[in-house]
């Protein structure tokens, strides 16, 4: 335990000094909500929860590509795989409440009568889905240009699919859009279980496909014997 | 003329060589005799005091230092083969280093020295060969490993950890192995700006800081002024009297025969 909040707390210092880079991805959720604040407010507010998305799946992005080269080392120095990639996110989901936290402040201000616990609701599972997301991304691709792309990419998918569709159910931030129908337009609950459902098995396949891929890279050789 | 800052130059190569400041003062006190009698300029007499320091060093350390006890083998490879694509980079390696022995991989650019420690390390997979390490492994790359976002202290919490040192235990370490590469000023300098040398330098500490049996350096020294290569040597031969095996690619030729073991694979793989 102690390896895997070592390094969370290392992640957290890393992206605590990249400020300009912080103060860049929050402009993004920002303009997001403000673009079409003066229309629907529902819109506004989904469009949010993608920017918020993008935010720290990008951060987790940056993060994963900065420590591909100490990662091989800090496994001979006695960390596990789990120690490093488990630690990164519990990193990458306390930043990510801290960059959602402002925005949950700023709808409840400048809102009223919405569901505001659907709202941290659906900010959660953007947040909890977007750092596995980023990391997954960070692990696949080696450079931060196009691991980038890939997530705009990924996040203008999401904006305009028709999320009725059965493509859209496999896009990774559906469960916020659901959730945010439930929180915004005051739909029944079957929205509300629907999304949340969604967040979990979208987090879980993340998590699997993070834990996969990073013991993988990280793996013990078959040529080296250790005794 | 006045040797004197001549002779403090060469005071402070000699400490720096590993001798005891007796043994300073009394070649000093004869250089410095030397010197008055000669009416000499230093320069001209004794070359650079850098130099002059080194030969005196290795005089006196004499060839008592190339016949020392080894242990037991730590690190073993055998019949390593890689090829990228249809380029053959290392063909049938053999490299055996006990404890007690320093290492030198060589060769020309491109030969694969970077690869075989690589795969020594358990970084990638070679097309064939085994590698069999006794005890603990610690890698140094050529290139990153390093947090370009973390402090150096934060360096040495984090490798530190992985063993289950303490915070305090790291960092104290981690300074005391800065300090002996010349290394003083570990401060709140980030990785990333820090100049390459001691970045280089980090890296170095990062990997001696958890005591390793078996160290794997590629070139260990790039960026260093003199003063912190001749550091570095003294601490790979430290690490080597302490009974670790050291394998370390180097360009350096002339530091090859304070090394137990060469492996040239330009030859190795012709």
């Amino acid at each position: 335990m102690k390896r895997l909040l070592t390094v969370a707390e290392m992640t957290l210092r890393e992206l605590a000094r990249r400020r300009g880079v912080i103060a860049l991805l929050l402009l993004l959720p920002l303009a997001f909500y403000l673009i079409r604040r003066d229309q629907y407010i529902g819109q506004s507010i989904r469009s949010l929860f993608i920017g918020i998305g993008w935010a720290v799946s990008t951060a987790a992005l940056f993060s994963t590509i900065g420590a591909r080269s100490i990662e091989p080392r800090l496994r001979l120095a006695g960390y596990r795989a789990h120690d490093l990639y488990l630690g990164r996110l519990v990193g990458l989901w306390t930043l990510g409440v801290l960059l959602a936290a402002p925005f949950l402040l700023l709808v409840s201000l400048d809102t009223t009568g919405l569901r505001y616990g659907a709202i941290s609701l659906a900010m959660l599972c953007c947040v909890v889905i977007a750092a596995p997301l980023g990391m997954l991304v960070g692990y696949l691709l080696p450079r931060e240009m196009e691991g980038t792309l890939l997530l705009l990419t990924a996040v203008a998918l999401q904006m305009i699919i028709d999320p009725a569709t059965t493509i859209a159910k496999v896009t990774p931030f559906w469960s916020s859009r659901e959730i945010g129908t439930y929180a915004v337009d005051n739909m029944g609950t079957d929205y509300l279980v629907r999304g949340s459902v969604h967040g979990i098995a979208a987090t879980l396949v993340m998590l699997a496909l993070v834990a996969v891929v990073s013991s993988a890279r990280l793996r013990r050789r078959p040529h080296l014997r250790q005794v | 003329m006045n040797a004197e800052p001549w002779l403090a130059l060469l005071a402070g190569e000699l400490r720096r060589q590993g001798l005891a400041d007796p043994q300073v003062a009394t070649v000093v006190a004869d250089v410095r005799a030397h010197l008055r009698d000669s009416a000499e300029d230093p320069y001209r007499a004794f070359g650079a005091p850098e130099r002059y320091a080194a030969a005196v060093a290795e005089s006196l350390r004499g060839p008592a230092s190339h016949a020392r006890p080894v242990g037991p083998v730590r690190l073993q490879a055998d019949g390593i083969t890689k090829r990228y694509g249809r380029r053959q980079v290392l063909r049938d390696v053999n490299l055996t280093v006990r404890a007690g022995q320093i290492a030198a991989v060589v060769g020309a650019n491109g030969c694969g020295k970077s690869t075989l420690l690589n795969i020594c390390a358990g970084l990638i997979s070679p097309d064939a060969g085994t590698v069999t390490v006794h005890g603990t492994l610690s890698h140094s790359p050529q290139d990153g490993g390093t947090a370009p976002y973390l402090l150096p202290d934060e360096h040495f919490a984090l490798v530190g950890a992985g063993k289950g040192l303490t915070r305090d235990r790291s960092r104290t370490a981690g300074r005391a192995r800065a300090g002996e590469l010349g290394w003083q000023d570990v401060g709140a300098t980030l990785a990333g700006q820090l100049s390459g040398g001691t970045r280089q330098k980090l890296n170095l500490v990062m990997s001696t800081l958890t005591e390793p049996d078996v160290l794997l350096l590629d070139e260990p020294y790039q960026g260093f002024d003199r003063g912190a290569y001749v550091n570095l040597w003294q601490q790979l031969w430290r690490l080597r009297d302490d009974g670790k095996a050291i394998v370390v690619v180097t360009h350096m030729l002339n530091e090859l025969d304070q090394v137990d073991i060469v492996l040239d694979l330009t030859e190795a793989n012709s």
